[in-house]
């Protein structure tokens, strides 16, 4: 909300300066983003008498201008159309001056002719839109040659640019910031009564005799002239839906001309945002912003009927907005209809067909209350946020109907110099009722945590326009004023009290925490652990987001049984993810074609799936991904493979858990290396899987290389480790252990691992382990088979071994490898 | 069988090693000339090991007496052969501690670790003081019931409140209503999922991911938020500001000046926002010349951190709670936000990339 600081001194004149004013209700709620000044960049312009006027001798549609600044005269040539007579007054830049756009004047000649200043618009000022003519010095103005332009057309303003929380319509007008001001600095600001229009008509026949009507007067100062009640169309007003419009008003105005506005409107518009149209607009719009209630006006002679009728549209119903915009309507949406079909769209948008237009000449002010859902789901639905809907939907003041018209109908009148009816009719089809609130002071230095004066309290809350109702010991009662709808039960006026007083007497206490029963999730430090982990093993965390395109899923050949995104910023992000794979390889095919030669990733992130429950599962999963060349000691790098990954997985697992895994053949998703991959088991419990990227996938993903992956699902992870329970301390060994080696020819279809396992079993229960510690193929060796080394150690725990036993365990297990795996033992 | 000459030979044999081996086996200048030299002596072909095989064709009369010269001679060579080791080692360790350095400027040979992503370290900051007050950590899903995102949290229905919150939801269920499903845009849920599952006193922070509808370039349409909050009897706002206060100092620095004033979320009433002291320009330490320079709080020495306020009644009524009974406070929190404040990171954009010269920094 752009809130002119020179408005708020008029309707609330206090001491305090803008930047104090901007702190304290920045502290109170009303947050203050930005203060621009205006008037202060016209430094040097200065209002010029025309002198002489002449017509360029080589350009045609250029003038040879002579003007007075004060002290001299100065040549200019100007190329606007609108130079006025000499003796007429501009705005003029000498040479020097610097323009509020940055540009400085200089002399130079413009065909053939020097020119030394420059005669300015308003848009070139920046203290309006027009840039077709120069601007004229209104006859009104009294301002001499050599005038600073700000002092000679009272330029001088701040802008505020306040950041209003939807809670607060009360302070979508300058009425309602000032109120607010006044009550910050103790200061009574209600609204003033409006200036009053110079001609008044008793509205007698334009109204219906059933009309409900309102006496505009009170809201009146100053003198009026009374005139003949002209010639109009006799209006009704009927609301056909009560709890959407509980209340609407209509004034009336005759006689007016249509036409520009003066310019302190339009530089009150032009600084506030919004765009001059004429003078009724204008004015309809400067209302909007003064008490922060929409209005409307419509062209009496083009209400057809001559009845205005509020109602809910008929499904399919059109009409064409202002913007030109043929709009199709539901039965959800509220209407402004004449007697044959809709005019407006209720607090959203009048239609372009009773619109204000130049032969406009006499008007129908429309103020009304609108039910804000009513208007929020309308605006919504059409797609048209407009300043009206903006206030409507947050809730205007239903009980300033009255005021507002009056206001209106004034400022149209004086601008339009017409006459406004004596009356508005005041149709009230749900009568406004004040909440009343109960409050207890000792509530509220409870929620606080400080103690506050039942007097404080109760006349912060009576300055902020609560009237008391009642009051006793511990409670009073009160009545919250109609333009705060956000105010309904007691918590709201505690709220009121403290941020008031401000929130800075409010003193800080630290609270002693009662332990809770549950505490944190086990698994939630579960995971923490598992990111150390990674990260201890080398790798660096990834943040991807958890949508993408199905597209992607499918080329990484991951699950594509999606929850789907029913309005996605983009094709590309428009279903959450089924595995962390795609993310994760698409930051190492970045990487990798950033040029970086060792990629080690992981995410740890959630993955989402379909269900038959309301709500999607959520599993979490620990992804990793190597690419590239594991880096060694000076030039000792070399690509990463299948055990990169392996014994990553291991140092991971093994520092969670304590426990090593197992890695067996298995299957492995399909976007996984058939015969490069591995199940990852804890305990006899799968957990993940590791090993390479099926080569047509990388290629699919654009990665160069052979690319390790991996998955731990942390869920299964965290069972294990459920079951495994906290490792247990052992008395190390008494009795010395006894090695021996055993060295085999074996053919490449035998796992190392499964004759690991063979052999420890085949020991009797007397090997402790069975390590293999060579590997070798090639020369000598035959096709199909390698030869393998393992060192089998011996204990027992009760015992010293005796050669003996050795030697016929050892024998037992030489003969399981030559007998199960055919081996030929070296 | 003694042989008169074997005792001939046998002391020639001595005199001759006696001679000999000190000079020998001093000339050596590294171990393995030593070993082989003093291998010519005492090794398996040794020329005392010979002598000492001579032993049995000595006469039984002289054997005892030449045994032990030579014995004695054995042990002399040894003495002698360790003397002169302990030399070689000496001159190749003083060598070594007097000689070039070690070129250090070489790389390690010990696999590096990775790194945290700043979100990661951040939130693990951020919950190491909060769980130092007592706060335990709870977690929800990303994907929600429109009921526990807004209803629940007092959000009236087509409210503006909602502008702010401008939503994803989910295909194929509900378009509208309580039911309907959705991602998750404030971490607040939790609010609603943990008083609805426990009784007080309750103290929970909960980091998590949320999702809006906004891309460009301050806003990321996934980004990760932190909740807070206290439900327990009598607590007051005045905690509220104790707790937070002393949060922030201790996360970004003990002097910074923390500054609270009002503003609306609809689940909390008092409702707030916390501006702190600028941690860029050090505006606490009053250099109004690096303030006025200062491009993060654009001159003003104050920035906005987190939003907070007591939990509104009605949120305590739509989990059951008596809020007459109990009182609490909350408080939420972008963990980009303050990550990007804390570790100077100019672009939210960079929390997203994932690219390794990013993630290498922290």
């Amino acid at each position: 909300m752009l809130t002119s600081f020179r408005w708020l001194q008029e309707l609330c004149p206090i001491e305090a300066d803008v930047r104090e004013v901007a702190h304290r209700i920045t502290q109170a709620g009303l947050e203050v983003e930005a203060i621009e000044e205006k008037g202060a960049n016209l430094s040097g312009l200065v209002v010029a008498e025309v002198r002489t006027r002449a017509p360029h001798p080589k350009r045609d549609k250029l003038t040879l201008v002579t003007v007075f600044d004060g002290e001299a005269e100065h040549e200019v040539v100007c190329g606007a159309p609108n130079v006025p007579e000499p003796g007429g007054r501009i705005l003029f830049a000498r040479p020097g001056t610097i323009l509020p756009n940055g540009l400085r004047i200089e002399p130079r000649k413009i065909g053939g002719v020097e020119s030394s200043g420059m005669i300015c618009s308003e848009a070139e000022l920046e203290v309006g839109a027009d840039a077709e003519g120069i601007f004229i010095v209104d006859a009104e103005n009294e301002a001499l040659p050599g005038d600073e332009v700000a002092d000679a057309l009272d330029l001088h303003d701040f802008i505020l640019d306040i950041g209003l929380t939807p809670n607060r319509p009360d302070c979508l007008g300058h009425v309602g910031i000032a109120r607010e001001v006044g009550v910050l600095f103790g200061k009574r600001c209600e609204p003033r009564r409006a200036a009053g229009p110079r001609r008044t008509f008793a509205a007698g026949a334009s109204f219906q005799a059933d009309q409900p009507t309102t006496d505009l007067v009170p809201s009146w100062d100053g003198e009026s002239e009374p005139v003949d009640a002209p010639a109009l169309p006799s209006i009704s007003i009927e609301i056909a839906d009560g709890d959407r419009c509980p209340r609407y008003g209509a004034a009336l105005v005759s006689g007016v001309r249509v036409g520009p506005s003066p310019f302190w409107l339009r530089y009150r518009l032009h600084n506030l945002g919004l765009r001059t149209l004429s003078n009724v607009v204008d004015a309809t719009n400067l209302i909007l912003l003064e008490w922060g209630h929409p209005i409307h006006g419509f062209d009496l002679n083009r209400l057809r009927g001559s009845k205005v009728v509020v109602r809910l549209a008929r499904k399919g119903e059109t009409m064409a907005t202002l913007d030109g915009i043929q709009r199709t309507f539901t039965a959800d949406d509220l209407l402004i209809c004449d007697g044959e079909g809709p005019v407006a769209v209720a607090g959203v948008m009048g239609g372009a067909d009773s619109e204000i237009r130049d032969d406009t000449k006499d008007i129908l002010i429309e103020c009304a209350y609108f039910a804000p859902r009513s208007i929020r789901r309308t605006s919504r639905r059409l797609g048209l946020q407009t300043d009206s809907s903006h206030r409507f939907e947050r809730g205007v003041d239903p009980e300033a109907v009255p005021r507002v018209l009056a206001s209106a109908a004034s400022l149209i009148a004086e601008l339009g110099e017409g006459a406004s009816a004596t009356t508005a009719i005041d149709r009230v089809a749900m009568a406004y009722s004040p909440k009343s609130i109960s409050f207890r002071p000792a509530r509220a230095a409870g929620l606080l945590g400080t103690p506050i004066e039942t007097e404080e309290s109760q006349r912060i809350l009576e300055a902020l326009g609560c009237r008391l109702i009642e009051k006793t010991d511990s409670a009073f009662t009160l009545e919250a004023p109609s333009w705060r709808p956000d105010l309904g039960r007691e918590v709201d006026l505690i709220e009121e009290v403290a941020r008031v007083r401000g929130y800075d007497e409010i003193p800080t206490a630290v609270p002693r925490v009662r332990p809770s029963e549950s505490g944190t999730p086990e698994v939630l430090r579960f995971i923490s652990a598992l990111r150390t982990a990674a990260v201890t093993a080398g790798l660096y965390e990834a943040v991807n987001y958890a949508f993408l395109s199905v597209e992607e899923l499918q080329k990484a050949r991951v699950s594509t049984d999606v929850v789907a995104l029913a309005n996605p910023l983009s094709e590309d992000r428009s279903a959450m993810r089924t595995s962390l794979m795609p993310g994760l390889t698409g930051a190492a095919t970045r990487a990798q074609r950033h040029g970086a030669t060792e990629v080690r990733l992981f995410e740890l992130a959630r993955t989402f799936h379909p269900s038959d429950d309301i709500l999607p599962r959520e599993d979490t999963t620990l992804a990793i991904v190597l690419a590239g060349d594991r880096s060694g000691w000076i030039g000792g790098d070399r690509p990463f493979d299948f055990y990169d990954g392996r014994g990553l997985v291991e140092a991971i697992l093994d520092r969670v858990i304590g426990q090593r895994s197992d890695f067996t053949p298995g299957e492995v998703p399909e976007f996984m290396h058939p015969k490069r991959s591995a199940i990852v088991s804890l305990a006899a419990r799968e957990v993940g899987f590791v090993g390479e990227i099926h080569p047509d996938v990388g290629d699919a993903l654009e990665l160069h290389g052979r690319v390790v992956y991996a998955e731990i699902d942390v869920a299964a992870l965290h069972v294990v480790t459920e079951e495994l329970g906290t490792p247990q301390g052992h008395a190390l060994p008494k009795f010395p252990a006894v090695t021996r080696d055993i060295a085999m020819l074996v053919r490449e279809e035998f796992t190392a691992g499964e004759i690991a396992t063979a052999l420890s079993e085949a020991s009797g229960g007397l090997a402790e382990s069975v390590h293999l510690f060579d590997l070798y193929r090639g020369d000598q060796i035959p096709e199909g088979q390698r030869s393998l080394a393992f060192r089998v150690t011996y204990r027992d725990p009760e015992s010293t071994l005796t050669d003996k036993r050795v030697d016929k365990a050892h024998a037992k297990v030489a003969e399981v490898a030559r007998d199960r795996f055919q081996a030929t033992i070296r | 069988m003694a042989e008169p000459d074997a005792v001939q030979t046998f002391e020639d044999g001595l005199t001759k090693i006696r001679g000999a081996y000190e000079q020998a086996l001093r000339d050596a200048t590294d171990e393995p000339e030593l070993r082989l030299v003093n291998g010519r002596y005492v090794g398996p072909q040794g020329e005392l090991t010979k002598l000492l095989k001579l032993m049995p064709k000595l006469p039984g009369d002289r054997r005892r007496e030449l045994g032990q010269r030579a014995n004695a001679l054995k042990q002399e060579i040894q003495t002698t052969f360790d003397v002169v080791l302990d030399g070689i080692h000496r001159r190749a360790r003083d060598a070594e501690l007097t000689g070039p350095s070690l070129d250090v400027t070489l790389p390690g040979r010990w696999p590096m670790p990775g790194r945290l992503h700043p979100i990661t370290r951040i939130r693990n900051e951020v919950l190491e003081i909060l769980v130092s007050l007592g706060f335990d950590v709870a977690d929800g899903p990303e994907i929600e019931l429109y009921e526990n995102c807004f209803d629940k949290l007092g959000f009236p229905p087509d409210h503006p409140a909602t502008d702010e919150h401008d939503t994803f939801f989910i295909e194929g269920g509900k378009p509208s209503g309580p039911h309907s499903v959705l991602l998750r845009t404030q971490t607040s849920t939790i609010q609603v999922r943990e008083m609805s599952r426990r009784e007080p006193p309750l103290a929970i922070v909960s980091p998590g991911a949320v999702y809006r509808r906004d891309d460009d370039a301050t806003h990321s349409p996934m980004f990760f938020q932190l909740e807070g909050f206290l439900v327990d009897t009598d607590v007051t706002f005045a905690e509220l500001k104790g707790v937070l206060t002393l949060f922030l100092r201790r996360l970004f620095d003990e002097h910074v000046a923390v500054r609270f004033r009002a503003s609306y979320f609809p689940f909390v009433e008092p409702g707030g926002e916390v501006d702190m002291s600028c941690v860029f320009c050090r505006a606490w330490e009053g250099d109004k010349e690096r303030t006025t320079a200062c491009r993060v709080c654009k001159g003003n020495g104050w920035m906005e951190i987190l939003g907070c306020g007591m939990i509104h009644p009605v949120v305590f009524e739509n989990v059951g709670y008596d809020p007459e009974k109990y009182t609490g406070f909350a408080f939420g929190m972008g963990l980009d936000r303050i990550a990007m404040l804390k570790y100077g990171i100019p672009n939210i954009k960079l929390l997203y990339d994932n690219d390794v010269r990013f993630l290498s920094q922290f």
